[in-house]
């Protein structure tokens, strides 16, 4: 390897200092931040699905058309205010979210647009174990929650059933269907998801009962034997009063979110990311080697981009194909 | 300070029995009339809400649309706010690319050299064993993120906290007015900074760098401050007296003889600097944080452990090498020529060693060179979880039903305005009027912030992890004080457990003891307890050694020492280990609302997660009035008893 690098990134670095210069002599907006044209940044947010696109769409972006791609860090709503002020340039896998995109998208400021569906379906649920559907069948009911409510005391949710709550960053509606349907239960919230899965995993191994808040697709169903809790269908509307909500949750098609200079200015990268679209089983494929094999992201990224050329050429620009 | 209520109260020889008049029975009665007031009215009392023009919380989700609206257009921001944020995101991104640039040798090379020069060579075999471990943990691009964050926010730290402190020592005026912006910056809990700075400065490291700025200059001001006060008043006199302007005064004198002290000043800064940059990845920070909080979402306890491992050594290698510089033992050495002479081969030697690694193409550290202890980190965590799972289980137990809920029940379920007698009749008791003021208005604060509820649920966690903490705290520190070589050995345990992330340390909380209350008060003991131990331990061993053999050749037992002669004549710093480990508590209350304590500390976290400013802020000022509490309470009982 020569020094040409090195160099290139120097010249880089005045350039982007001379930047500096010229942005402080008049009015700032956010969207001045130093910001390499060859870099693309991604939104990443907690769970490992999210990541398991996240790392294939870096991958691509790094191997296939010499970019960089960052991966910052941030919860759902923060990464919408991040897009807005220009600190991001996309969200790759977005959960709804009808509020903020009347604040930022084109109805509102116009920071930020739709970016069509990534190809994966979401569903948030309510889920206990296996287990406890045999022992106490019809437990995963409205009725048989409200039957076997004291089934799920602990000493946190005291004489009443404790549900689980996930990540506080998380789209729910759970007291909303506590109280809809009269249920004997107190939401226990987790905190983080690492500290649900946690206790999840434990009471499943000593057999014991436990309900809670969490969704597809997610790597842990390839570990735990989980069954989730039937209530009515979604219907449209029926969640417009978040304190009375008599259904399930919806199910999303997962959607991107594109910073909206970075949809217009268009470019290869955007290119890729806006032809990008897999199923769920390329999501949990991807995810499982996260997760479960405990690899690196970029590893679990190569390993699936090896396996899986007809998958991803596609999404490759035609310009840039090899 | 006061010399009301209960004030020496032993000398009047016509009051009441002094066992009525001791601070401690009096206290206890104030307890006494809390139970019985509880018994009586025990219900719901809701605190009063306001009327909703006045209600703080939407108040703040108001200024929160305000801003989401004018963000690009106001001139607040865009002759303002963006200045800073562009700069400051800009900064730590120059930063990052020079040691980008560097390569890891020649930041090697150069940290390495640096710490030899200013703190000898043991200092710099520490600080290569930090880079090496960056680099075999496979974390080595994430701890440059996180060094160029900490340059640039501490370098900013300083540039406001210096000269403040500067202003501070040398106007009494300025100091008193500047204390309790401080004491409140202190108090509030580094993860309720980060939202209304996500808000005024944008996401990522603009946000983070002002976070993480203003979370570590108050030691600066104060010490610095502290500093300059102390430097001797006849130094002082004899400048003056030679007509020196105040100018020379100050770069002449005060500032030389400070320097010792403000180093250590800079050395404080630096480890707030650090403990905040892991926080701060909750807002889009990078770096070894980042790695942290990637790897609990896939609940990879070794993982997490490698992360905070790099973060301590960085931790411990920046201390050591500020602590050096402070005290000057090897750097005035030698004359100004060999000096630059020396830097100059530094810089040349780090020039060359990244050179040689572009030619070499290592450039990045090699993937290949890199180990893993998570496996086996992973494998012990579970085997300390099967172990100890159902004893600790039980303990968790016992904890929620016989002490944490009862607590609770008893502030909660108490009509408000007695709860808040009872704070201000304990502070009449501790401390005076003052205190009582302070502590009556701090819990009133919590209620018209809208809270109450929150905040009495969080007093009750706080104060039985506090105790717990001390209970502990003491016990280890008496046994420290007694037993060199365990304190030689508990040394280092104690520094890594200083400078390790709590959240590294929440999952195996909550392997151990469930979710809920108690691993977070589990992980809030580990977090405040170096501290308890280290004054505790530092006050038995100040106990005059006259004392001790005084009470020896009375024939006494090690029992009858210890309880009646080393514990009391370190009270006042056992009291002060009090104050100490209730305030490392207070802080662990947001990061114990993530393992499910709830409360305040989840109106932060979720505050933070869904944008809703009114609830994160209200929460945040809320934990900062049972702060000033706490302390305002603690510190007259030690100031009146010392």
């Amino acid at each position: 390897m020569s020094t040409t690098p090195g160099a290139g990134r120097a010249a880089k670095a005045a350039a982007l200092l001379m930047a500096l210069l010229m942005t402080t002599s008049c009015a700032v907006r956010t969207t001045s931040i130093l910001r390499d044209p060859d870099t693309v940044r991604i939104a990443l947010n907690a769970w490992v699905g999210y990541e398991a696109s996240a790392a294939v769409v870096q991958y691509l972006l790094e191997e296939e058309l010499g970019y960089q791609a960052q991966l910052v860090q941030l919860d759902e709503q923060p990464s919408w205010q991040a897009l807005d002020q220009g600190a991001i340039d996309v969200i790759l896998e977005n959960w709804g979210h009808q509020d903020l995109m009347d604040t930022y998208g084109p109805g509102g400021n116009g920071t930020v647009v739709d970016g069509g569906p990534n190809g994966n379906t979401g569903h948030i649920g309510w889920y206990m174990p296996a287990y406890l559907v045999e022992e106490y069948p019809g437990v995963n009911t409205v009725e048989g929650l409200k039957e076997h409510a004291d089934l799920f005391r602990t000493p946190e949710s005291g004489d009443q059933g404790e549900f689980l709550s996930g990540a506080p960053g998380f789209v729910t509606q759970d007291q909303g269907m506590i109280d809809h349907f009269g249920l004997d239960f107190q939401i226990v919230y987790a905190g983080s998801e690492a500290a649900q899965i946690t206790e999840v995993r434990n009471r499943y191994a000593d057999g014991e009962p436990v309900l809670f808040y969490f969704y597809e697709p997610q790597w842990l169903f390839e570990e735990l034997d989980l069954v989730r809790v039937e209530f009515p269908e979604y219907t449209e509307g029926c969640d417009a009063d978040l304190e009375d909500v008599g259904c399930d949750y919806p199910r999303y098609d997962l959607n991107k979110i594109y910073r909206e200079d970075f949809a217009e200015e268009g470019g290869p990268a955007y290119e890729l990311v806006d032809a990008w679209e897999w199923t769920n089983a390329d999501q949990n494929a991807v995810a499982r080697l996260i997760a479960d094999e405990g690899l690196d992201r970029d590893e679990a990224a190569a390993r699936w981009v090896a396996d899986n050329p007809d998958v991803w050429r596609p999404w490759i620009p035609e310009t840039d194909r090899a | 300070m006061s010399t009301a209520f209960g004030a020496a109260p032993t000398i009047r020889a016509d009051g009441p029995p002094t066992w009525l008049t001791s601070r401690w029975t009096q206290a206890l009665l104030v307890l006494a009339a809390l139970l019985a007031g509880f018994a009586v009215l025990r219900g719901e009392h809701a605190f009063p809400a306001l009327p909703e023009p006045f209600q703080i919380g939407p108040f703040f989700d108001r200024v929160y649309d305000w801003v989401v609206a004018n963000r690009n257009t106001s001139p607040l921001f865009l002759y303002g706010f963006n200045y800073l944020s562009v700069g400051l995101g800009s900064a730590v991104i120059l930063v990052n690319q020079v040691l980008t640039l560097l390569t890891w040798p020649g930041v090697t090379v150069l940290g390495t050299f640096t710490a030899w020069r200013v703190a000898g060579p043991r200092t710099a075999a520490l600080v290569l064993a930090a880079f090496a471990v960056f680099g075999l943990t496979g974390l080595w691009s994430e701890a440059m993120t996180t060094l160029a964050l900490i340059i640039t926010s501490v370098l900013l730290a300083l540039l406001i906290g210096i000269p403040l402190g500067i202003l501070a020592g040398r106007n009494e005026g300025f100091d008193a007015a500047i204390r309790p912006v401080l004491n409140f910056l202190q108090i509030m809990p580094a993860f309720a900074y980060l939202m209304p700075m996500l808000l005024l400065f944008g996401i990522g490291n603009p946000a983070a760098a002002v976070a993480t700025t203003v979370y570590a200059f108050p030691p600066a001001v104060r010490i610095t401050a502290l500093a300059i006060r102390n430097v001797d008043k006849g130094a002082v006199e004899a400048t003056t007296s030679l007509g020196s302007t105040s100018w020379q005064l100050l770069t002449k004198v005060q500032l030389p003889l400070a320097r010792r002290t403000i180093m250590l000043g800079v050395n404080q800064t630096i480890m707030l600097a650090v403990s905040m940059v892991v926080i701060a990845s909750v807002i889009g920070a990078g770096g070894l944080g980042d790695a942290i909080y990637q790897a609990l979402n896939k609940v990879n306890v070794g993982q997490a452990f490698e992360a905070g491992l790099a973060i301590v050594l960085m931790a411990i290698a920046l201390d050591r090498v500020t602590a050096a510089a402070g005290n000057r033992e090897y750097a005035s050495g030698g004359s100004p020529v060999p000096r630059l002479a020396m830097t100059a081969a530094a810089v040349l030697a780090a020039v060359a060693a990244s050179v040689l690694a572009r030619l070499a193409g290592v450039a990045d550290w090699p993937r290949e060179w890199t180990l893993s202890a998570a496996g086996p980190i992973n494998a012990f965590n579970d085997a300390v979880q099967d172990l100890f799972g159902d004893a600790t289980a039980a303990v968790g137990e016992f904890l929620l039903g016989w002490v944490l809920d009862p607590l609770r029940t008893l502030l909660t379920d108490s009509p408000w305005w007695l709860v808040l007698l009872a704070a201000a009749a304990l502070g009449l008791v501790l401390g005076g009027w003052r205190t009582a003021l302070v502590a009556g208005l701090s819990l009133l604060g919590t209620g018209l912030l809208g809270v109450w509820g929150l905040s009495m649920d969080t007093l009750s966690q706080v104060l039985v992890a506090a105790l717990v903490t001390v209970a502990l705290g003491v016990v280890v520190g008496v046994l420290a004080a007694r037993g060199d070589t365990f304190s030689r050995i508990l040394r280092p345990i104690l520094d890594a457990m200083q400078t390790l992330p709590p959240f590294v340390y929440l999952i195996p909380a909550v392997a151990l003891f469930g979710i809920g209350r108690v691993p977070a008060l589990a992980a809030a003991v580990v977090f405040a307890l170096p501290p308890v131990i280290r004054l505790v331990e530092d006050g038995i061993r100040g106990v005059p050694p006259e004392s001790v053999e005084a009470t020896t050749s009375l024939g006494s037992t090690s029992w009858q020492l210890l309880t009646k002669v080393r514990l009391p004549l370190a009270r006042s710093s056992i009291l002060l280990a009090v104050n100490q480990g209730i305030m490392m508590v207070l802080a662990m209350v947001v990061i114990g609302a993530l393992v499910g304590a709830g409360a305040l500390g989840y109106g932060v976290v979720f505050g933070l997660a869904q944008n809703q400013l009114g609830l994160g802020l209200t929460s945040g000022l809320a934990i900062v009035c049972l702060g000033v509490l706490l302390d305002r309470l603690t510190q007259s009982a030690a100031r009146r008893t010392g």
